[in-house]
C-alpha cells in the first residue's frame, strides 16, 4: 500500500503511530527531526508525511517549506501548538491538514486514510456530471442520491441529504435555521426551532471526521450554517 | 429564687442609699442655712442687747455693757458717768453760748455787739481796734439774708469823700485797773471800763500806721472819758490838722472799682459802716468783721436753741446752774424754772464751803465745781480734771469766779438720754451667755456643714461603688452664664430689699443707719434671721455649684473663655499649618492693599500731576497683578485638563510645561509624572500578564507532548483486549483522566489568554435566537442522555448584537456544558432571550436550571479561576469554564451575573444592541 513518514522527536510518539498505522496496512518510515525527514523524503517512495512542528535541527515548518519546493504529498501537522494562528500558518506554508496532540488515534488515521484517498483516487474525478457536486473530498450525486466522503459512502436520511444538497448547491453561503426550514420543509418557519441544528449535528457526525472542527459543513455560530469552499 | 431575691436585695441597697444621702444632704443644707439664720439672730442679740444706744446732744451714742458692769447699779456704770461727762461738756458750752445771746437769763434781740470785740473773744483784744455796734437781731438775720458787696466806680476823690474823715477806734487803756491781759474779752471782762473811744483822722492814721503809742498819747492828751458808749466825738480840730494830700488831686481823672458791703442794716447808732472809717483797708477789715461775728453768731444761735431744747426741764432730768460774775455783774445761767429753787440754789453755791448733802437733789447725782474756791464735789466718778478740763477749752467765756453745780434725777422722770442709758442697761438681755452660746454653736455648726458640703456636694456612689462627681442640670450651664445668674440674684435680691423697705415705709438711710431701737424690735430680729437665711440658701445654691464644677473639673472646661481660647488655638495652630499658603497668598494680597490705600493716599494729597501720576501708578499696578491673576487661573485651567485627560485614560498625555509659571510649574511637573508612572505601572502589569500567559502557553506545550503519549499508548492497551476486568477498569480510569488532563490544560491556556487580553476578537452581527436555538440543537442528545428538557421563550426573534462568533459560542458552549455536568437529572432548562426593556435596549439571555448538589458559594465566587459548585472537585470539569465565559463575555461589551436561589442557578448575560 501507501508509504507513510512519521516524524516526531518524540520517540514514543512515532512508535504509537506506527502501530496505528500499521494495522490499517501502511508502510512506515520513521524520522525523528526534520533533515532526516528530507533525506528519507529523498531515498525513498513517501505517500504521506506526518510531521512535528517543534523538533530538533530543522522544526516541521521549515521543513514542510523545503518539502514544498518539490513534491506535493499531502502532508499532515502534528502539533501541540493549538492555537489558531498555529493551525493557519501550518496549513499556509502547504500543509494539507492539521492535528493538533494529544489526538485521537482513530482521527489521526481516519485523517490519513482521507487525504490519501484524495491525493491518490480523486485527483482525476469526471466533473462533467451536472447532477454531481464536489466540495473537498465530499462528493453528491443527485442522481443517484449517493453522498460520499473522500470515496467512501454516507447513508442520509432524506432531509439530511435536502439540507446538505442545499448547502452544497450554494457552496460559501451560509444559510439561517429559517432559511433552511423554509426551503426544505416549504413552510414558513414560526418561531424559534431547534429542529434543523439537531439536523445539521446529525450530518456533520455522518460526514465529518471530527463534528467538533467540521471540514464541510461549518456552523457560524449565531448566524446559520455554510459548506465550506475547498 | 434565693438567688434573685438576692439580687433584688442588693439593687434595693445601691439604690437605697443614693435615695437616703440625698435626702440628708438636702436637709443638711437647710440646717446649715438656717444656722447661718440662728448665728444673725443670735448676735444681733448678745450685740444689740450688750450696747445701749444714746440719742445725745449730737446723735447716738453707743454704750457697751461690761461684765463687771452687771454687778453695780446703773448708777455707777461707766456708761452713767459718760453720759453724765457729756452732759457736763454739752451744758458749759450752752453757757458759753448763753452768755453770747442773752441777757439777764433771756434771749435779747436787741443786745449789742461789738463785733470786733466778738472776734476777738477768744484770743484776747488787741490794744486798739475799730469797731461798730449791731443790734444781735439784726446780726442773725443779716447773716441769714447773706452779706452783699457792690461795685462802685469811683475817683480817688470820690472814694476819699465815700468813707469817713475820721475813723473811730476803741483804744485800750493799760492803765486801767480793770484792764487785765489775760481776761481783755467781753465775754469775761466788762470792756467798757478799761477802754475809750477816740477819731483819728486819716492822715493821722497812716503817718503812725506801725507806732499806734503815738496817737494813743494823743488821745489820752485829749482827755476823753472812758464812756461805754461809742458816741461819736464830731469836729475834733485838734486831731484833724492834716487834710488830703495834692496827690489826690493829680489821681481826680483816674475812675477806680471799689467793693462796697451793702449795708442792710445800719448799726446800733444808725450809721452806715463807712462812717466809721476813713481808710479803705480798716474798711474792708471792719466789714470782715461784721461778717464773721454775725456768721458765727448765727451757728451759735443755733445750737443755743437746740441745747435750750435738749437740756429744758421738760425734756432733761438734768438740773444745772452756772453763775458767773463779769465785772459787778453776776449773770446766771440755769434750767431751773422755779424761782424759789433757783435761790435755794443760789444760795448754797454762794457758800464758801458747801456740804454735800446740799447739793443733791431728789437723791440724784450731782457735780459742783468752783475753781475760784477750788472746790469740787460730787458724787459720780467724773473726775474734776474732766470738767476743768473742758472749762479751760472755754476760759475765754468763763471768769475765774464761775461756779458750776449739775444734778441729774435719778428717779429719772423724764425719758431722757439718762432714762434710755438706765432701759438699756436693765433691759439687756437676761440670758446673754446662753445668746453667745447660741451664735457660737451655730457658727460652728454652720462652719462645720459648710465644709462637710463642701466635701460631699456632687460626689455619688456608682453600681460598682466607685464614687464620681454628679453635676446637677445648673452645673451644666456655661460657667460665665451660671456668674451672671448669680450676679443677678444679688441684684434681684438687692432690688427685692430695698421694694420691701419702701413698702415698710423705711427710706434707705433708715437701712444704712439702722438706729438702735430698731435693732431691739422683734420684727427687724425675725427679718434678719429670715434673710440670712435666705441670703445663704441662694449664695450657697451657686457656691456648692462652683465647688461641683471644681471637683469636676468643668469650671474652666465648660466656660465661653476656655471655648473661646480653644478656638483661637485651633485658629491659632490652623493657621501655623497654612503659613506658607498665607505667606505667598495673604502677604501678596495685603502688599497689594496697601500699595492701593498709599497711591489712592498720594493722589488724594498730591496735587495735579501728582495726582495723575498717582492714580496711573494704581491703575498700571491694578492691571498687572489681574494679569497674573489671569495668567494664573489659565494656567490652572490647563493643569486640570491635563489632570482630565489622563483620568480618563490618555496616561501618555503630558500637560504642556512651557508657559508656565512657578508653583503652577511644579504641579505641571507633578501631573506628568503621575501620569508617567500610572502608564508604566499599567505597561508592567500588562506585560506581566502577557509574560504569564506566555508561561501557561509553553508549559501546557511541554505537557501536551508527554500527554499524546499517555493518550496513544492507553489506547494501544485498549486495543490489546485484556482479559482482566480489574485492569480494564485501571485502563478506563487513566483513559478518562488523561482526557481530563488535555481539557484542562486547553482550559487553563485559554482562560490565561483572555484574562491577560491576549486574544483577537473578530465582530461581526450575531442573532442571538439563532445561536440559541443552534445550541440547544447541539446539545439536544446530550440533554437527552440526563433527561433534561428546554424550554425556550424568546421574546424577539431577531435579537442581533455585535460579537465574536466563535467566542460567544464558546461562552454558550461552557454555560450549557456547565448545565449538562451540574443539573439535576429530568429537570427543565429555561432560556430566555430578549431585550431587557424595549426596542433597542439591552439584549438578555437567561438560562435557569436546577442544580444537582446543593450550591454553598458565593455566586461571584463561581466565576473565579478553578471555582466549582462542589468543592471536592470530583466531578468532570476544569473549574475554569465559568470563568472563561465570564472573561469572554466581559471582552465582547456584555455582562455576566450568576444569581444562586437555593438550588435555582440563573446565569443572567446582556450584550448592548447591534446597530442597525
Amino acid at each position: 500500500m501507501a508509504n507513510i513518514l512519521v516524524c516526531d522527536d518524540d520517540k514514543e510518539i512515532v512508535d504509537a503511530i506506527e502501530i496505528y498505522l500499521l494495522q490499517e496496512g501502511y508502510t512506515i518510515f520513521k524520522a525523528y527531526d526534520g533533515e532526516q525527514a528530507i533525506k528519507i523524503l529523498k531515498e525513498q517512495q513517501i505517500h504521506l508525511l506526518l510531521i512535528d512542528i517543534m523538533m530538533p535541527k530543522l522544526d516541521g515548518i521549515h521543513a514542510t517549506l523545503k518539502i514544498r519546493e518539490y513534491s506535493s504529498i499531502p502532508i499532515i501537522i502534528l502539533s501541540a501548538k493549538s492555537e489558531d494562528n498555529d493551525k493557519i500558518l501550518g496549513l499556509n506554508i502547504g500543509a494539507d491538514d492539521y492535528v493538533t496532540k494529544p489526538f485521537n488515534p482513530l482521527e489521526l488515521v481516519a485523517r490519513v486514510k482521507s487525504n490519501l484517498r484524495r491525493y491518490t483516487v480523486l485527483g482525476n474525478l469526471n466533473a462533467d456530471n451536472n447532477a454531481l457536486f464536489q466540495v473537498g473530498g465530499l462528493c453528491i450525486n443527485d442522481e443517484t442520491k449517493e453522498v460520499t466522503v473522500d470515496g467512501e459512502g454516507v447513508k442520509l436520511t432524506p432531509i439530511e441529504y435536502n439540507i446538505l444538497l442545499l448547502l452544497v448547491k450554494n457552496c460559501g453561503r451560509v444559510f439561517s435555521i429559517d432559511q433552511i426550514y423554509e426551503s426544505i420543509w416549504n413552510e414558513e418557519a414560526i418561531g424559534a426551532d431547534n429542529t434543523v441544528a439537531v439536523h445539521i449535528r446529525h450530518i456533520r457526525e455522518k460526514i465529518e471526521i471530527n463534528p467538533k472542527e467540521p471540514r464541510y459543513l461549518k456552523v457560524v455560530w449565531g448566524v446559520g450554517y455554510k459548506i465550506e469552499k475547498q | 429564687m434565693d438567688w434573685n431575691g438576692d439580687k433584688m436585695e442588693k439593687e434595693e441597697k445601691l439604690k437605697k442609699p443614693r435615695k437616703s444621702r440625698h435626702t440628708i444632704r438636702t436637709m443638711l443644707r437647710i440646717v446649715q442655712h438656717i444656722s447661718l439664720g440662728t448665728f444673725a439672730l443670735a448676735t444681733l442679740v448678745v450685740a444689740s442687747g450688750s450696747t445701749v444706744w444714746v440719742e445725745g446732744f449730737r446723735g447716738d451714742i453707743d454704750f457697751n455693757i461690761y461684765s463687771q458692769d452687771r454687778n453695780s447699779s446703773y448708777e455707777e456704770s461707766q456708761m452713767f458717768n459718760s453720759i453724765f461727762g457729756y452732759a457736763v461738756a454739752d451744758i458749759i458750752r450752752y453757757g458759753v453760748v448763753s452768755s453770747q445771746l442773752e441777757t439777764d437769763g433771756f434771749f435779747d434781740g436787741a443786745k449789742l455787739i461789738d463785733v470786733t470785740a466778738y472776734n476777738y473773744r477768744d484770743i484776747g483784744l488787741p490794744e486798739q481796734y475799730v469797731t461798730a455796734e449791731y443790734a444781735l437781731e439784726d446780726l442773725l438775720k443779716w447773716a441769714n439774708y447773706g452779706f452783699e458787696w457792690t461795685s462802685a466806680q469811683m475817683t480817688p476823690e470820690q472814694a476819699e469823700k465815700f468813707l469817713s474823715d475820721k475813723t473811730r477806734v476803741v483804744v485800750i487803756d493799760p492803765e486801767s485797773k480793770y484792764y487785765n491781759t489775760s481776761d481783755a474779752n467781753y465775754l469775761k471782762s466788762d470792756i467798757g471800763s478799761y477802754t475809750f473811744v477816740n477819731d483819728v483822722s486819716a492822715n493821722q492814721l497812716w503817718v503812725d500806721t506801725d507806732d499806734y503809742d503815738g496817737f494813743v498819747d494823743g488821745y489820752m492828751e485829749s482827755g476823753s472819758d472812758s464812756e461805754i458808749s461809742l458816741v461819736a466825738m464830731e469836729g475834733s480840730e485838734e486831731n484833724g490838722t492834716v487834710s488830703v494830700t495834692e496827690g489826690a488831686g493829680e489821681d481826680t481823672e483816674e475812675i477806680k472799682s471799689y467793693d462796697v458791703l451793702v449795708n442792710r442794716y445800719k448799726t446800733a447808732e444808725g450809721k452806715n459802716l463807712e462812717e466809721y472809717v476813713s481808710d479803705w483797708d480798716i474798711y474792708y477789715d471792719l466789714c470782715h468783721n461784721v461778717r464773721r461775728a454775725a456768721d458765727s453768731l448765727v451757728y451759735n444761735y443755733n445750737e443755743y436753741v437746740d441745747y435750750g431744747e435738749y437740756y429744758s426741764p421738760q425734756k432733761s432730768n438734768v438740773e444745772y446752774l452756772i453763775m458767773k460774775t463779769v465785772g459787778d455783774d453776776t449773770q446766771i445761767y440755769s434750767n431751773l424754772d422755779d424761782e424759789q429753787e433757783l435761790y435755794e440754789v443760789m444760795d448754797f453755791m454762794g457758800l464758801e464751803d458747801g456740804t454735800e448733802s446740799d447739793f443733791i437733789r431728789d437723791a440724784g447725782k450731782y457735780i459742783y465745781f468752783s475753781p475760784a474756791n477750788m472746790v469740787y464735789l460730787t458724787n459720780t466718778t467724773v473726775a474734776e480734771e474732766t470738767v476743768r478740763g473742758i472749762l479751760n477749752s472755754y476760759d475765754y467765756a468763763y471768769p475765774e469766779t464761775v461756779k458750776i453745780w449739775m444734778n441729774v434725777d435719778t428717779s429719772y422722770p423724764v425719758q431722757d438720754a439718762f432714762w434710755q442709758g438706765a432701759e438699756g442697761f436693765h433691759n439687756v438681755m437676761p440670758h446673754f451667755w446662753q445668746w453667745v452660746g447660741v451664735a457660737l454653736l451655730s457658727c460652728v455648726l454652720y462652719l462645720v456643714l459648710l465644709f462637710y458640703l463642701t466635701g460631699v456636694t456632687g460626689r455619688e456612689i456608682d453600681e460598682n461603688g466607685n464614687t464620681y462627681i454628679r453635676l446637677q442640670p445648673f452645673d451644666k450651664i456655661p460657667t460665665e452664664a451660671a456668674l451672671l445668674i448669680a450676679a443677678g440674684a444679688i441684684v434681684l435680691a438687692v432690688w427685692v430689699l430695698i421694694v420691701m423697705a419702701e413698702l415698710a415705709n423705711l427710706n434707705s438711710a433708715d437701712l444704712t443707719n439702722v438706729s438702735g431701737g430698731m435693732l431691739r424690735e422683734q420684727w427687724f430680729r425675725v427679718l434678719l434671721a429670715v434673710g440670712m437665711f435666705v441670703a445663704d440658701s441662694v449664695a450657697m445654691f451657686f457656691f456648692y455649684s462652683l465647688v461641683r464644677r471644681i471637683k469636676a473639673r468643668t469650671l474652666w472646661k465648660d466656660s465661653y473663655l476656655c471655648r473661646a481660647a480653644r478656638r483661637a488655638k485651633k485658629l491659632v495652630w490652623r493657621a501655623y499649618d497654612n503659613s506658607h499658603i498665607i505667606l505667598r497668598v495673604l502677604v501678596p494680597y495685603g502688599l497689594f492693599l496697601l500699595f492701593n490705600l498709599i497711591m489712592v493716599f498720594v493722589a488724594f494729597v498730591a496735587d495735579g500731576f501728582g495726582t495723575a501720576l498717582a492714580l496711573a501708578f494704581v491703575v498700571a499696578f491694578d492691571i498687572l497683578v489681574g494679569n497674573l491673576l489671569y495668567r494664573n487661573a489659565k494656567e490652572q485651567q490647563e493643569i486640570i485638563e491635563g489632570i482630565e485627560t489622563i483620568a480618563g485614560g490618555q496616561l501618555e498625555h503630558q500637560v504642556n510645561m512651557g508657559n508656565l509659571h512657578g508653583h503652577n510649574l511644579t504641579l505641571a511637573h507633578s501631573v506628568n509624572n503621575i501620569g508617567k508612572g500610572i502608564k508604566e505601572a499599567v505597561e508592567i502589569s500588562m506585560k506581566d500578564e502577557r509574560m504569564k500567559a506566555d508561561l501557561i502557553t509553553n508549559v501546557s506545550h511541554d505537557i501536551k507532548t508527554p500527554l499524546t503519549s499517555i493518550i496513544n499508548y492507553v489506547d494501544l492497551i485498549k486495543r490489546e483486549r485484556v482479559d482482566n476486568e480489574k485492569v480494564q477498569n485501571y485502563i478506563q480510569v487513566l483513559d478518562e483522566k488523561s482526557q481530563r488532563l488535555k481539557q484542562l490544560t486547553d482550559d487553563l491556556v485559554e482562560a490565561s489568554k483572555i484574562s491577560s487580553g491576549n486574544i483577537s476578537l473578530n465582530f461581526e452581527k450575531i442573532n442571538l435566537t439563532e445561536l440559541m436555538n443552534q445550541t440547544i440543537g447541539e446539545f439536544s442528545e446530550k440533554f437527552e442522555q440526563k433527561g433534561l428538557t428546554t424550554v425556550m421563550n424568546i421574546h424577539a426573534q431577531n435579537a442581533f448584537i455585535e460579537a465574536d462568533s466563535r467566542r460567544i459560542w464558546r461562552v454558550i458552549e461552557n454555560l450549557f456544558n456547565n448545565i449538562y455536568k451540574y443539573a439535576m437529572e429530568g429537570t427543565r432548562v429555561y432560556v430566555t432571550v430578549g431585550s431587557v426593556s424595549g426596542e433597542g435596549e439591552d439584549i438578555e439571555i437567561s438560562i435557569k436550571n436546577i442544580s444537582e448538589s446543593p450550591l454553598n458559594c458565593n455566586p461571584d465566587e463561581l466565576t473565579e479561576r478553578f471555582i466549582r459548585g462542589d468543592e471536592s472537585r470530583t466531578t468532570e470539569g476544569s473549574g475554569l469554564g465559568l470563568s472563561i465565559a465570564k472573561n469572554l463575555t466581559l471582552a465582547q461589551g456584555g455582562t455576566f451575573e450568576i444569581q444562586l436561589d437555593g438550588d435555582l442557578f440563573k446565569v443572567i448575560l446582556t450584550f448592548p444592541p447591534a446597530k442597525m
